[in-house]
């Protein structure tokens, strides 16, 4: 049976670095989907998801595992980051075009078709057409969540894309669970409005 | 139930967690109002073309460049800035603790007692043949060094006027290190008289 992220947490705090390894492995994939859907940059989402990770790796001895669990204590630092990111890149540049993800930009559109010959199935069902469609829903699905305002992107990427409960979400972005509720419910009207052309 | 309150109940419904009575209620305006199964039903699409979003994936080097800036983490010195924070995080941490904050506490009583009491001084002022007890710019007074004035009487006239005796030593003896020119005479109350009622 795996071990909890506290039991981990606790053994990398008596000095195992393994389990902080095993941590690494188990959250890095769901971190940097997180960060990448929230913040609409696949590249930055992996440096924002390393950043998580060495916040972590330096707080570790004052994390206390029944204060708070371990996946909505990364959550929390990781969306704190996100939204300073989303700041400083609003003074920056208040757009980024190369890396963000699935835009159905012009530019990507070699990659595009690369990744449906590389995702296509092996069997004789395969449709193009039907491939292609799903793709630009994708995109436009994605463009429809970047557009969303933060306080409401936020808890939706949690539930629908990361799949917390709403416990989890309250604890993670510190609102009351009926405040977590009604934000969810606003941000799946929002983008089923944002989707109306495709759905 | 109107088509807004319909609205307002559609992920309760969706995830099986509205109550009997709303649920009643809900599902009653929902076979009546076109508008609200239409939008529903779009709602509930919706819902579920993003969370079936394909999962973004790490590149194959995040975990070696993520042990490389941990490693340069743990080598780089930690700033004051950082120590000080911690620090003061620590002592915050102890002083939560019950044990502590009462050991604080009475020190903390135990200390303003004590001030107040050697202020007015009830204990050391039992009698007239008490010494007396100077300032403390009186009690503290830089003497120069016998080598340092050859005359006898310089010594004397600048006992007492420390800033005098402060630039005259210093300009007239640069080189001597500072612990070789001044000598601090601590004035107490062993040395002044001890007749006293102590």
């Amino acid at each position: 049976m795996p071990e909890l992220d506290d039991e981990l947490m606790e053994r990398y705090q008596k000095g195992d670095e393994n389990a902080f390894t095993l941590l690494v492995r188990r959250h890095q994939q769901p971190l940097i989907n997180f960060i990448a859907r929230f913040i609409n940059d696949k590249d930055s989402a992996e440096d924002l998801a390393q950043e998580t990770f060495i916040r972590i790796f330096k707080a570790a001895n004052r994390y206390k595992s029944e204060g708070a669990h371990f996946k909505t204590w990364m959550y929390h630092i990781a969306s704190n980051l996100c939204k300073n990111e989303l700041r400083n890149r609003g003074r920056r540049d208040r757009y980024r075009v190369d890396n963000v993800v699935n835009t159905g930009s012009d530019s990507d559109g070699d990659t595009e078709q690369v990744d449906l010959i590389a995702s296509a199935p092996a069997n004789s069902d395969f449709q193009p057409e039907v491939a292609l469609e799903r793709k630009e829903l994708r995109n436009a699905i994605q463009k429809a969540i970047a557009e969303l305002p933060e306080q409401y992107r936020l808890p939706l990427v949690l539930r629908d894309l990361q799949g917390l409960s709403y416990d989890e979400i309250s604890e993670v972005l510190e609102l009351r669970s009926g405040t977590t509720k009604s934000r969810i419910n606003r941000a799946r009207l929002m983008l089923k409005e944002k989707l109306k052309p495709f759905i | 139930m109107n088509c807004l309150q319909a609205e307002e109940h559609f992920s309760a419904h969706l995830e099986d967690t509205l109550d009997y009575q709303t649920l009643q209620g809900f599902e009653e305006h929902i076979a009546e109002c076109e508008a609200c199964q239409h939008e529903y039903a779009r709602f509930q699409e919706s819902v579920k073309a993003v969370q079936e979003l394909p999962q973004i994936e790490p590149s194959p080097y995040f975990m070696s460049t993520l042990q490389q800036r941990l490693a340069t983490e743990q080598r780089q010195p930690r700033g004051v800035k950082e120590i000080a924070v911690t620090g003061w995080r620590r002592l915050l941490d102890t002083l939560r603790r019950p044990k502590w904050a009462f050991s604080g506490m009475v020190a903390l009583i135990l200390a303003a007692a004590g001030t107040y009491f050697y202020q007015e001084g009830p204990l050391f002022n039992r009698d007239s043949h008490q010494v007396s007890v100077a300032p403390t710019s009186q009690r503290q007074q830089i003497v120069p060094l016998p080598e340092m004035f050859p005359s006898a009487q310089q010594p004397r006239r600048l006992v007492g006027d420390n800033s005098q005796l402060q630039q005259r030593s210093v300009r007239s003896t640069p080189a001597q290190p500072m612990h070789q020119r001044y000598m601090l005479k601590q004035v107490s109350y062993t040395n002044v008289s001890t007749s006293g009622g102590l």
